[in-house]
Order: C-alpha cells, then sequence, then structure tokens
C-alpha cells in the first residue's frame, strides 16, 4: 500500500522506489538491530534510495512473514530472518515454511554458551552435567523462551551428553534468564554472548563452554573439545518475498554483502559483540534454513513439543 | 560530587540540551496519545539516535521516556482514557475531578507530583545503585508471585459497589490474558488455532477498548455525558499550598515507584496502581478515592515517574532492561557502544554523571512543556463530546496499529470495546479487569516457574520473607474493605 505511493513509472530498473526491511522482532533486540543496522548501512548501495524498517510484530513473527509473503516477487522488501524463525516454522506454530521466502544471505552466527554465578561449585559443562546425573531434575538452567531456538540449542547439547535430566525453566526474555543465575535462583544459564559479556568482565560470572570458539572468549572451553560433538548456534540472515527472479536475487545479495562490509555495519557487529559467519551461496543459505526446520520438528517431536500432529 | 558538575555541564552544552528538550516534547506527545507508549516513542527515535554521539542520544532518550510517563496522564485526566498504561491509577481521581469541573488542578498536581517523582527516582537511582541493583536480583519467582498476588488483592479496592461484578470483571481479564503462547512451555492456549492471537490480546488494545471506544459507545448510548461540566471548565492551576500539602503521597508514591520499578519486569503500571491504593489505604477518607481525591492523582504520577529512573538501575548495573522501554533504550546504548554492567560506573563515569544530570534537566524541560501545554489539554477538555469522542477512538485505534504495525490489535481494540460497553451497562468496573490482565501472567508464570524450581513444593512461597510479607498484606488488603463494606463501601475506580 505505502509502495504504490512512492513508485516511479520505471520498474524495469532495480531499485526503483524506497526498500523495506520488515522487522517482527521485539524493538531494541538483536534481530531489530540488526535490521536498523541494515537499513543504516543499505542506501549507499542501494543507488541512494531510502531504505526504512517496517515493525510488522505479532503471532510470534507470522505477521511480518505474513507481510513479506504478500510481496512475492518484489525485491524492494526484505527480511530479517533468524534460528527463532525456523524454530516457529517447526513447532507448526506459525503457517509458514521455507519455501514461503527466497533465501539470500546469513550474516551472522551467534553460538550458544553456558554461563554461571561466580560462585557456582561448576567448573566444567561436565560438572554440571554429572550434578544432574547424579541429583535428578534439581539442577536448573534458564534461558529464553520454551520451545524455542535457545530451548532447542539446549535440548541438542543435553542429547549429546546423553541427556541428563536438567530443568529449563523458560523466561519471557534472555536478560530476565541471565538474572535468575546471577540471582542463584537457577544453577546456569543457556544465552549468547552479548548478553552476558559485562558480567564476564566485571567477574561477577563465567562460561563453562561455548558452542563455537569466540576470539572474544578466549580459550574458553569449546563444546566439540569438552567432547560433544555439535554447535548449536543462533543466527540471523536476510530474506526476500517468495518468487524473486534469480538476477533479483543475485542483485540483492551483492549490493547487502557490499552493505554488510561498509565500515559502519562493522562497527555495529564489534559493538553488539557479534562475529560475522556470512554465507553468501543463496541456495546453500536456503539449504541450511531447511535443514535446521528438519532438524528442530525431529527434536521437538522426541521432545512431544509439536503443535499440529 | 565533581563527577557531577561535570555530568551537569555535559547535560547543558547546545547539542544536549537540544537532544534533551526534543525527547521532552516527543515524550509528552508519546505518552499522551492513547496506544503510544515511551516504548513506542523510544522505538521511533532508535534511528535517529544512530545519527548522534552517545551523550545526546542516550539524554534523548531519556527524556523521552520520563516525559511520556507524565504524557500519560494528560489523556487520563483530560478524557478517562489512560495515553499509557502507567496512567492508569491516574484515571480514578484524575478524571473524576475533571468531571467535576478542575481539570486545570488535576493537570497541575499531575504535573508537580510526576516533576517531583521524577526527580525522587533520579536521586535513588544515584545514591542506591548498588544496593538496589542486589535487591533486584534478589527477586525471583516466589517473590513475583507475591508481589503479583499482592496486585490483585487491589482488586478489592477497585470493585464499586457491587463486590461480585467486580470479581467477575477481573475473572475477564484473567482469561484474556490466558490467549496466546504459554511462556513456560510454548503451546498455544485459546487461540482458536489463530496466528493473530498467539502474541495474546494485549494490554493497549484493552486499555483503548475499554476506556476509549466502550465509555465512546456508552456515551452514544446516551447513558450518560462523559463530561457533565463541558462549559465553565475552569483552567486555574492549583496554588502552591496545596502541591506542597500533598508531600506525602507524593513520597510514597516515589518510594514505591522507585522499588517496584527497579525490579525487572514489574514496572510503572503495577507501582502507580499499587501507589493509589496504599494512598487510599492509609487515608483517613478512603471513601473520596475515585471521587477526585488529590492524593489519588499524586501518588500515582509520582511513582510513575519515579520508576524511570529505578528501572535504570537494573539496566546501568547489570545491563538487565527491567522494562519494556528500558530494552529499547539498551538497544539504542548497544548501538551507540555503550555496555551497560557492573563495569560502567568504572569505565564511562562521565558518561553515567551526564544522565544523571540529565534526569533532572528532563524532569525540568518535562515540567515546561507541561505547563504551557496545560491551557492547550484545558481546551480540549472543552471539546464537545460529539467531536471529542470520536477524534479519541480515531488516534487511539491508530495508536494500537503503531505498536506492533498489526491490524490485528485494532480488531482486539474494538473487541474490548464492545465487552466493555457490555460490562459498563451492566454495572461492572473495568479497571479490575485490566488489573488481572496485567499481573495474571505475573502471577501464574511465577507460581509454576517457583515450582518448578522446588521440585513442586509450596512451602518456597513460605520460605522466602519477601514472598511471605506480600502474601499477607496480600490477604490483608483484600479482607480490609471487606470489613469496611459493613459501615460503606467506597467507589471504585472505573
Amino acid at each position: 500500500m505505502l509502495a504504490a505511493c512512492d513508485s516511479s513509472p520505471d520498474e524495469a530498473v532495480f531499485p526503483s522506489r524506497a526498500i523495506e526491511i520488515v522487522s517482527w522482532a521485539t524493538p531494541g533486540g538483536p534481530s531489530d538491530l540488526l535490521a536498523r543496522a541494515l537499513a543504516e548501512a543499505a542506501p549507499d548501495h542501494f543507488d541512494g534510495r531510502r531504505v526504512s524498517v517496517m515493525t510488522r510484530q505479532g503471532g510470534a513473527g507470522a505477521a511480518g512473514m505474513q507481510y513479506l509473503r504478500s510481496r512475492a516477487g518484489d525485491p524492494h522488501v526484505l527480511g530479517v530472518f533468524t534460528a527463532s524463525g525456523t524454530v516457529n516454522m517447526a513447532t507448526g506454530r506459525i503457517p509458514f515454511g521455507p519455501g514461503d521466502f527466497t533465501p539470500i544471505l546469513r550474516i551472522q552466527v551467534d553460538p550458544f554458551l553456558v554461563a554461571v554465578r561466580e560462585d557456582s561449585p561448576f567448573q566444567t559443562l561436565e560438572d554440571l552435567f554429572e550434578a544432574a546425573r547424579t541429583r535428578p531434575g534439581e539442577v536448573s538452567m534458564s534461558g529464553f523462551g520454551a520451545a524455542s531456538a535457545h530451548f532447542l540449542g539446549f535440548q541438542r547439547l543435553r542429547a549429546s551428553a546423553g541427556e541428563p535430566d536438567i530443568r529449563w525453566i523458560a523466561y519471557e526474555g534472555s536478560g530476565d534468564a541471565v538474572v535468575a543465575a546471577l540471582g542463584g535462583h537457577t544453577d546456569a544459564v543457556h544465552t549468547n554472548y552479548n548478553i552476558v559479556r559485562e558480567h564476564l568482565r566485571a567477574g561477577t560470572m563465567r562460561v563453562l563452554a561455548v558452542a563455537l570458539p569466540l576470539t572474544a572468549l578466549g580459550d574458553t572451553p569449546v563444546y566439540q573439545d569438552e567432547g560433544y560433538d555439535l554447535a548449536p548456534v543462533h543466527w540471523r540472515g536476510v530474506v526476500g518475498p517468495p518468487g524473486l527472479a534469480p538476477e533479483a536475487r543475485a542483485d540483492l545479495r551483492e549490493r547487502l554483502l557490499a552493505t554488510i562490509r561498509t565500515a559502519g555495519f562493522q562497527e555495529y557487529m564489534a559493538r553488539a559483540a557479534m562475529e560475522y559467519a556470512v554465507m553468501d551461496d543463496s541456495d546453500a543459505f536456503g539449504a541450511w534454513i531447511a535443514e535446521e526446520v528438519e532438524t528442530s520438528r525431529a527434536l521437538l517431536g522426541r521432545l512431544g513439543l509439536l503443535v499440529n500432529e | 560530587m565533581t563527577g557531577f558538575a561535570e555530568g551537569l555541564a555535559t547535560a547543558l552544552q547546545p547539542a544536549n540540551l537540544a537532544a534533551l528538550l526534543g525527547g521532552s516534547v516527543l515524550g509528552v506527545f508519546a505518552g499522551a496519545v492513547p496506544g503510544l507508549s515511551s516504548t513506542v516513542g523510544l522505538a521511533l527515535v532508535l534511528p535517529l539516535t544512530f545519527a548522534l554521539e552517545p551523550t545526546p542520544a542516550l539524554l534523548m532518550m531519556i527524556s523521552i521516556y520520563m516525559a511520556a510517563e507524565y504524557g500519560g496522564s494528560i489523556t487520563a485526566i483530560a478524557i478517562g482514557v489512560p495515553g499509557s498504561s502507567p496512567a492508569l491509577a491516574t484515571t480514578f481521581d484524575g478524571y473524576a475531578m475533571t468531571r467535576r469541573g478542575e481539570a486545570g488542578r488535576a493537570f497541575g498536581i499531575s504535573l508537580f507530583a510526576s516533576m517531583s517523582g521524577g526527580i525522587l527516582g533520579a536521586l535513588l537511582l544515584v545514591v542506591a545503585l548498588g544496593p538496589l541493583s542486589r535487591a533486584a536480583i534478589a527477586f525471583g519467582p516466589p517473590e513475583y508471585f507475591g508481589l503479583g498476588v499482592f496486585g490483585l488483592a487491589i482488586v478489592a479496592n477497585l470493585v464499586g459497589k457491587d463486590p461480585l461484578k467486580g470479581i467477575l470483571s477481573a475473572l475477564i481479564g484473567l482469561v484474556a490474558f490466558l490467549v496466546g503462547l504459554d511462556v513456560l512451555t510454548g503451546a498455544p492456549r485459546l487461540t482458536l488455532g489463530s496466528t493473530a492471537l498467539m502474541d495474546g490480546l494485549g494490554l493497549v488494545p484493552m486499555l483503548i477498548g475499554f476506556f476509549a471506544i466502550a465509555e465512546a459507545l456508552d456515551a452514544v448510548a446516551g447513558r450518560r455525558s462523559r463530561v457533565e461540566t463541558t462549559t465553565g471548565m475552569r483552567a486555574a492551576l492549583p496554588r502552591f499550598g496545596e502541591l506542597f500539602r500533598l508531600w506525602r503521597p507524593i513520597l510514597r508514591g516515589s518510594a514505591i515507584g522507585g522499588v517496584i520499578g527497579a525490579i525487572p519486569g514489574a514496572g510503572a503500571t503495577i507501582a502507580s496502581i499499587v501507589a493509589w491504593n496504599e494512598e487510599r489505604r492509609v487515608s483517613r477518607n478512603p471513601e473520596r478515592f475515585g471521587t477526585g481525591e488529590p492524593a489519588g492523582i499524586a501518588a500515582p504520577e509520582a511513582a510513575n515517574n519515579a520508576c524511570v529512573g529505578a528501572a535504570m538501575i537494573p539496566l546501568l548495573a547489570l545491563g538487565i532492561p527491567g522494562s519494556a522501554s528500558a530494552a529499547v533504550l539498551l538497544g539504542g546504548l548497544t548501538v551507540q557502544g555503550v555496555a551497560p554492567g557492573p563495569l560502567l560506573m568504572t569505565e564511562q563515569a562521565s558518561l553515567v554523571y551526564a544522565l544523571y544530570a540529565g534526569f533532572i534537566v528532563a524532569v525540568v524541560f518535562m515540567m515546561a512543556v507541561g505547563r504551557l501545554g496545560i491551557p492547550l489539554w484545558v481546551r480540549v477538555v472543552s471539546l464537545r463530546p460529539e467531536i471529542l469522542m470520536p477524534l479519541v477512538v480515531g488516534v487511539s485505534l491508530i495508536g494500537a496499529f503503531v505498536l506492533r504495525g498489526n491490524l490485528a490489535d485494532a480488531w482486539f481494540a474494538l473487541f474490548f470495546g464492545l465487552v466493555g460497553f457490555l460490562m459498563l451497562r451492566r454495572g461492572y468496573p473495568l479497571a479490575p479487569a485490566v488489573l488481572g490482565l496485567i499481573l495474571g501472567p505475573m502471577v501464574e508464570t511465577n507460581y509454576r516457574r517457583a515450582l518448578a524450581l522446588s521440585s513442586g513444593s509450596h512451602t518456597v512461597f513460605l520460605e522466602s520473607p519477601i514472598a511471605l510479607v506480600l502474601l499477607l498484606l496480600a490477604v490483608a488488603s483484600f479482607a480490609a474493605p471487606a470489613l469496611r463494606s459493613r459501615l460503606r463501601l467506597g467507589r471504585g475506580g472505573a
């Protein structure tokens, strides 16, 4: 509707009008910030067109995805897509699948980690799991959401440790989950680096292990070194509406690659404590999304958490 | 103190002053428009702050936050529609005072109380950052449960003439909160298979539906005219003597706002309702509450502005946003490369001092913008209802949409408008339902979380001293009006 107001007569040239980035995430949260950082850095690489973030919240992302889908074939509308989107698809909560978008590129991965308060008796991930084996159900782990990407990341880790009985205590936000561990209400928190960064620097919390090596975390043990052969991550990328022509998709990919290489965007990445993990082969990114949905669905099915089955 | 002086000098630099002033104007507007709130105001300027230096960006955001908490009271007092949810309690006595023809007095009290609360909240932030942040993390599931039950017990004071109707109204709110994804399991509840219902019905659509649409329908249905004295509305401001005599409710309200505001997730809406209720409890004339009692305006308005400074406590000391608005603020800080947390005070002391000083300047600007605006608000009140109400409904529906960019919210607001209209016609008070919707999630989620952590043992609620005290207060608060009602029943809020 809005686009009709400022569309130019020459539709053949891209971009022929302003670009919209649909954000269905919490305002100020990591995905919303990524959308805004893209919007800030993009105009130079979109022929000076205005790039704005359009908020479409609701229905666990369904409202935003619906909007994106309704603009089939239009390269002027983009969306920030994340691991949470694949999990919501996998649960059956939202009536969308990977086929409802055109994957363009993945920008960042945000590895999960397990952190404890500085005075915790646990020194390693194995300590935590061992405690859960000897005292089943008494060890608790706080984290963002139920049947969420964070929850599934932890369930994958737990499965590879032989399913020790650890109680997942879901919180409304990652910050709340960190407070629960800081206050000693839960034994540990499963979250991402940027959420606990300041507490690590201040020494009020410790990381037991992280899914992937992070420069900022130095020699903190990685899951793989500890004997857990997996690397569950949160990730974020950009998708377009369904039915984008291959040339349009390649064009968007090039422009977005240039955007994320700008100094301004790099500064955002550093400040938000994010690391680049660019997957610029759009087909590979699409396959990754589809695989994430399948892995999540299998795990949710095993845990009895599928909605419409 | 040199740190603070330098902070003040920073806050008074032209660019920073401009940011503070711009934020105040925007904040009053965002607060006053139903549907918009401090959170929406902050989200709207978030892209704008990208272009600013960290200090002006931060100052602009806190002045929006501060001014929006005051702005909410303008619509609450003028037309009985809370401009944002923390102004809910202000409708009880503020709008009643307007209906008596004393809008100017109500606006004056609200502004003075907001200013005082804002300053006291900022002082609390300065002097009690460490201790209160430690208290905030001590608040676990049993304590949140206690606070939620304590808040719900306030329903007993909002029920109006018929306690049964008040309780049924609260139950309507509790059922409404159940709609959506279960926080602890992620399973949809009462969503009827609709994705639109997955994130719940929402507080903003309920406030707009109940207080703007339902009241407008009620007026159209000819039951009563909303403002009885549209002509001869007195713009006269309260005298300073009257304002200063309100120091007790302002102090109590600020203290309540300061403590509840520092607890992540509790927030200004709960703080202001608790403040109103406490004021009523300690008053020698509790029956006057809800009829335009000055203390009933001063306490909640002091409380919601005190929450702004208090909400900075978990944010600055722990890097944890204590409210939806603080979450947007944290996003803005992140982009600026400012990472709040235990080290902020040592590493970025000058920014923190500028923030402290900025709070004071923000309050001064809020006061100025608010004072200049009062004649305008009074003129709005004097509009004929048949002109004013369609305008209010229209603006509110747009506000409901803007919040999340979701048309479903406007439909929810219309739905609540219809429900509210039916409730009003049958003499059900509306405020208990709002309280149910706000506190239901806190009570339910933390009850289950506490039991999950205690392996199902209910004694956790008694082992925590804070939870125990809150639960006992809840019982006392619930029982007191029932006992008093033998003598006479105070008027409810809605």
